[in-house]
C-alpha cells in the first residue's frame, strides 16, 4: 500500500501525512497537497479515478482487510436489502395501531418505517441505524403543529382586515412567514433527521446555522422569482451546497465544490424542449442534476460518483406511477423499495474512505422540523447529500 | 450448545470496528475485543434494534446515550442465547417467532379494513350527527362570510337596490311565519350568467344573476331562496364540512399524510366552496323548502314550475345547482314537491303581476352593462 502509513507510536494505520491523526506524532512523511495525497510519490500527478482504480483490480495487491483504518480504494457501493413485503407488511400493523389509538400510533410507525429502511442499507459490510423515537417525532409535530396553525389563523384572518391595505400587509406578512417556515422546516427536519441516523455507530449530524440557510433561502428564492425562474439552478445548487457542507458523519464533514451555473445550460435546454418534449426533458434535467450535484460532493478524500440517466429516471417514475395507481396505492411500500434500490444503484463512492479518523462528535437536535416538513410536505429525505 | 460466537464490536468512538469474542454467561455477555478490551454486558442493560428480518445482522446495544454496540450475523446466535437465559425470548427478538409475525400482520389488516369500513359507515355519520348541532353560529357565519368573500367578492355582486328590496321582501315572506331564527339572513345577487344558487353557512344566500333571470315569477324566486334557506337552518353545509374533514383525517391516518390535513385547515373557505350536498340534504331542503312557502301563504306551483325549468334545461347547462346532477331524477323530486303541495290552502300572498318582475329581475344586467334586446331572455 503505498499511500498509507502506520503511526509508531499507536498504531493506527492510516493515509500518509506529515503527524499521526490520532496522537499527533511526527510521521517523517513529507506535508503534501491535499488534491495530491492520493497519489503514489513515483506518479506525476492524474486524475484520481485511473491512479486508484488499479490498485484494486491488482492481483498482486489484494483488497485491504475491511478494519485497517483505510477502506475503499476500490469503488464502493450502498446495497439495499430491503423488501417491499416487510415493509408493507410493517405498515398494515402501523395503519392497524394508527387508527385503534385514534392517530397516536402515527409517529411511532413512522419510526418503524424509518428504522426499517435505515437497517436495511448498508455500506462496506455494516447498516445504518435508525435512533429517533415515536415520543420526539410526537413533542417535534405537535410544536410543528402550533406553529403551522398560527399560519393558519394568519390567513384566514386576510379576510378579515379593515381596508387593502391592511389587508395587502396582512398577505405580506402571512405569506413572508410561510417563506421563512420552508427552510426551517427543510433544515430543522435534516438535523433531526441526520442527529438520529448513525453508522458504524457513529452518528451523523447537520452543523449548519439555521439563521445562514434561511437568509440564502430567502435571498435567493426572490431572485428566482425577479429573474422568472432562470436564476433556478443556481439556487437549488446553492441551496444543496449548504445542506451537504454542513452534513458530517461524526467529526468529518461532507463537501461540495459544485457550481449552479455548470447546470444553466441544461436547464435552459429543458425550459426550451419543454413544449416539443410535453416535458419528459425534465427528467434528463434531473438526471443530470443529479449527476451534477453527487460528483461535486465528497466525505473525506472519497467522492461520489452517480450514472443515473434521463432514461432510467423516466423508467423509474413511470413504473411506480403505474404500480402504485394499478395497486390504488396499496404498492405504496414496493414503491419506496424501488426508489432507495434506484437511488443506491446508480451511486458510487470513489477513493480512499480514511474512517480511522472518523470520531463520534454527536449533536443535539430536537424534532420539529422534522413536523413541520411533513406538515409541509416537503420530505427531504434522509439520505446524506 | 454453542457458548462462544464471534462478531464486531463498535465503540461509539471510531468509525472502526473490532472483531470481537462473544461468550454466553448466566447473567451476561464477555466480550474481548481484538484489541483486548474485555467488556461485561448484564442481560438486563442490553437492548436489541435490529436484527429482526430475515439477513439483519443482531444488534445489541448497550449504556447510552451514544451506545457500545455489538454485531453478530448468525441468527442463531440468538436462539443459543434464549437456550441459557429463557426469559431473554420475551425480551429480544425470537426468530422461531417471525411465520405468528406473518399471521399477526394478515389479522390487523383485516381488523384494519374492519375499522375502516365501520368508520366509514358508521363512525363519521355519528360524528356528524353529534357534532354540527354543537357548532356555534358564530363560527358559521364567520366561515360562512369567508367563502363568499372567496367566491364571489364585492365587485363581482349587483347591488341593484330596486331588485335588492323585492328580493329581500320576497325573503321577508318566507321568513315570516319562523319563530325564531339563530341565522342573520343576507339574500346576495352575483353577476354572473350561470343558471345556479348556494348557500353559505351562517345565512348568506347568493343567487347568480343567471338564475334571477331564469324565473318567471316571484314566486319561483321564493322557492330557490327558501330551498337555500333550509340548507342554512339544517346546517347542510356544516354537516358537509364536518363530513369531509372527518373522510378527511380517516384517509390522512391510512396514508400518513398530515400535509393534506395541515392543507385543509389552510383552505377550509375553498373546500366549503367545492362541497356537495348529500341526496338525503337535498331531499330535506326540498320538502323543508316547499313547508316554508305553504307556511308563508306563498302559491306553491312557483317553486314547482322552477323545477320544471331546471328538469328541461338542467343538465345541458353547465353547472346548474350541480348538485342536481347526483340525483337520479329531478322529475322525482318535483314529484315530491306536488305530494307535498296537494291540498294546500290557497296562497294568502299576491306579488303582482309577473310583467313587473319581468323588469325588475333583469335590472342586475342593465346595471353592469347596457341593455341589449338579444341577450335578454324570452
Amino acid at each position: 500500500m503505498l499511500n498509507t502509513m502506520r503511526c509508531a507510536k499507536c498504531g493506527l494505520t492510516q493515509l500518509v501525512t506529515p503527524t499521526c491523526k490520532s496522537c499527533g506524532t511526527a510521521s517523517g512523511h513529507p506535508s503534501r497537497p491535499p488534491s495530491l495525497r492520493l497519489v503514489p510519490p513515483s506518479t506525476p500527478a492524474a486524475p484520481i479515478r485511473s491512479v486508484v482504480e488499479p490498485l484494486d483490480t491488482s492481483p498482486a495487491s489484494p483488497p485491504p482487510p475491511v478494519d485497517d483504518g483505510i477502506e475503499g480504494h476500490q469503488t464502493q457501493r450502498l446495497s439495499f436489502h430491503g423488501i417491499g413485503g416487510s415493509l408493507f407488511g410493517i405498515y398494515l400493523v402501523n395503519i392497524f395501531r394508527t387508527l385503534i389509538t385514534l392517530g397516536a400510533y402515527h409517529f411511532w410507525g413512522t419510526v418503524r418505517v424509518r428504522a426499517y429502511l435505515l437497517s436495511e442499507s448498508e455500506f462496506e459490510g455494516d447498516r445504518f441505524a435508525y435512533h429517533g423515537t415515536g415520543r420526539e417525532l410526537l413533542n417535534g409535530s405537535l410544536k410543528a403543529g402550533f406553529v403551522f396553525g398560527v399560519l393558519i389563523v394568519c390567513f384566514n384572518a386576510l379576510p378579515f382586515l379593515p381596508g387593502p391595505g391592511a389587508q395587502f400587509a396582512g398577505a405580506a406578512i402571512a405569506y413572508g412567514l410561510f417563506l421563512v417556515l420552508v427552510p426551517v422546516a427543510m433544515v430543522g427536519a435534516r438535523r433531526y433527521r441526520l442527529s438520529r441516523t448513525s453508522w458504524r455507530n457513529i452518528r451523523f449530524s447537520f452543523r449548519g446555522r439555521t439563521r445562514d440557510f434561511v437568509a440564502l433561502f430567502v435571498g435567493h428564492f426572490l431572485l428566482t422569482v425577479l429573474t422568472l425562474s432562470f436564476y433556478y439552478p443556481i439556487f437549488a445548487t446553492k441551496r444543496y451546497a449548504f445542506l451537504v457542507s454542513h452534513s458530517y458523519l461524526g467529526n468529518q464533514s461532507f463537501g461540495f465544490d459544485g457550481r449552479g451555473r455548470d447546470l444553466f445550460g441544461s436547464f435552459l435546454l429543458a425550459v426550451l424542449l419543454t413544449l416539443p418534449t410535453l416535458g419528459l426533458c425534465w427528467f434528463w434535467f434531473l438526471a443530470r442534476k443529479q449527476r451534477y450535484w453527487w460528483d461535486h460532493t465528497s466525505f473525506g478524500a472519497a467522492r461520489f460518483h452517480s450514472t443515473v440517466t434521463g432514461g432510467r429516471l423516466l423508467r423509474l417514475h413511470a413504473g411506480n406511477l403505474l404500480l402504485f395507481v394499478l395497486t390504488l396505492g396499496l404498492g405504496w411500500a414496493w414503491v419506496v423499495v424501488r426508489q432507495v434500490r434506484f437511488a443506491f444503484a446508480y451511486l458510487a463512492i470513489e477513493g480512499p474512505l480514511d474512517l480511522g479518523a472518523v470520531r463520534q462528535e454527536a449533536q443535539g437536535a430536537t424534532a420539529t422540523g422534522d413536523g413541520l416538513d411533513s406538515l409541509m410536505d416537503m420530505d427531504s429525505g434522509f439520505a446524506v447529500g | 450448545m454453542q457458548r462462544e460466537w464471534t462478531g464486531f464490536y463498535l465503540d461509539g468512538q471510531v468509525a472502526n470496528r473490532q472483531r470481537a469474542t462473544i461468550q454466553l454467561l448466566p447473567n451476561g455477555l464477555y466480550i474481548t475485543t481484538e484489541s483486548g478490551k474485555t467488556l461485561s454486558w448484564a442481560y438486563n442493560d442490553i437492548r436489541q434494534t435490529q436484527g429482526f428480518y430475515a439477513g439483519e445482522q443482531v444488534r445489541l446495544e448497550h449504556g447510552g446515550p451514544i451506545t457500545e454496540v455489538l454485531l453478530v450475523s448468525d441468527a442463531a446466535f440468538l436462539s443459543g442465547l434464549y437456550q441459557l437465559v429463557p426469559r431473554l425470548a420475551s425480551r429480544l427478538h425470537d426468530p422461531s417467532r417471525r411465520r405468528t409475525r406473518g399471521l399477526l400482520t394478515l389479522l390487523a389488516a383485516t381488523a384494519a379494513i374492519g375499522i375502516v369500513v365501520v368508520a366509514f359507515r358508521w363512525g363519521i355519520p355519528a360524528v356528524v350527527a353529534f357534532a354540527a348541532p354543537r357548532v356555534p353560529v358564530a363560527w358559521e357565519k364567520r366561515l360562512g362570510e369567508a367563502v363568499v368573500a372567496q367566491i364571489v367578492p364585492p365587485e363581482h355582486r349587483c347591488d341593484d337596490p330596486i331588485l335588492q328590496r323585492r328580493l329581500n321582501e320576497i325573503f321577508a315572506a318566507l321568513t315570516a311565519p319562523i319563530p325564531r331564527s339563530p341565522y342573520t339572513f343576507q339574500v346576495i345577487v352575483a353577476d354572473d350568467p350561470t343558471l345556479n344558487a348556494f348557500a353559505a353557512p351562517g345565512g348568506s344566500i347568493v343567487l347568480l344573476r343567471g338564475l334571477v333571470e331564469r324565473t318567471a315569477t316571484p314566486e319561483e324566486a321564493a322557492g330557490v331562496l327558501a330551498h337555500e334557506a333550509q340548507h342554512v337552518i339544517k346546517r347542510h353545509s356544516t354537516r358537509a364540512l364536518l363530513q369531509h374533514a372527518s373522510t378527511g383525517l380517516l384517509v390522512g391516518t391510512l396514508t400518513g399524510d398530515a400535509s393534506g390535513i395541515a392543507a385543509f385547515g389552510l383552505d377550509a373557505a375553498r373546500t366549503v366552496g367545492l362541497l356537495r350536498y348529500s341526496r338525503d340534504h337535498e331531499a330535506e331542503a326540498d320538502a323543508e323548502g316547499m313547508r316554508m312557502v305553504l307556511a308563508a301563504g306563498i302559491d306553491p306551483s312557483g317553486m314547482i314550475a322552477f323545477y320544471e325549468l331546471l328538469a328541461r334545461e338542467g343538465p345541458a347547462i353547465p353547472g346548474v345547482l350541480e348538485y342536481a346532477s347526483s340525483h337520479p331524477s329531478t322529475a322525482q323530486r318535483i314529484e315530491r314537491l306536488r305530494a307535498l303541495s296537494a291540498g294546500a290552502p290557497a296562497p294568502s300572498i299576491n306579488w303582482g303581476d309577473a310583467e313587473e318582475w319581468v323588469t325588475v329581475r333583469t335590472r342586475c344586467r342593465a346595471e353592469s352593462q347596457p341593455p341589449s334586446p338579444e341577450a335578454t331572455p324570452s
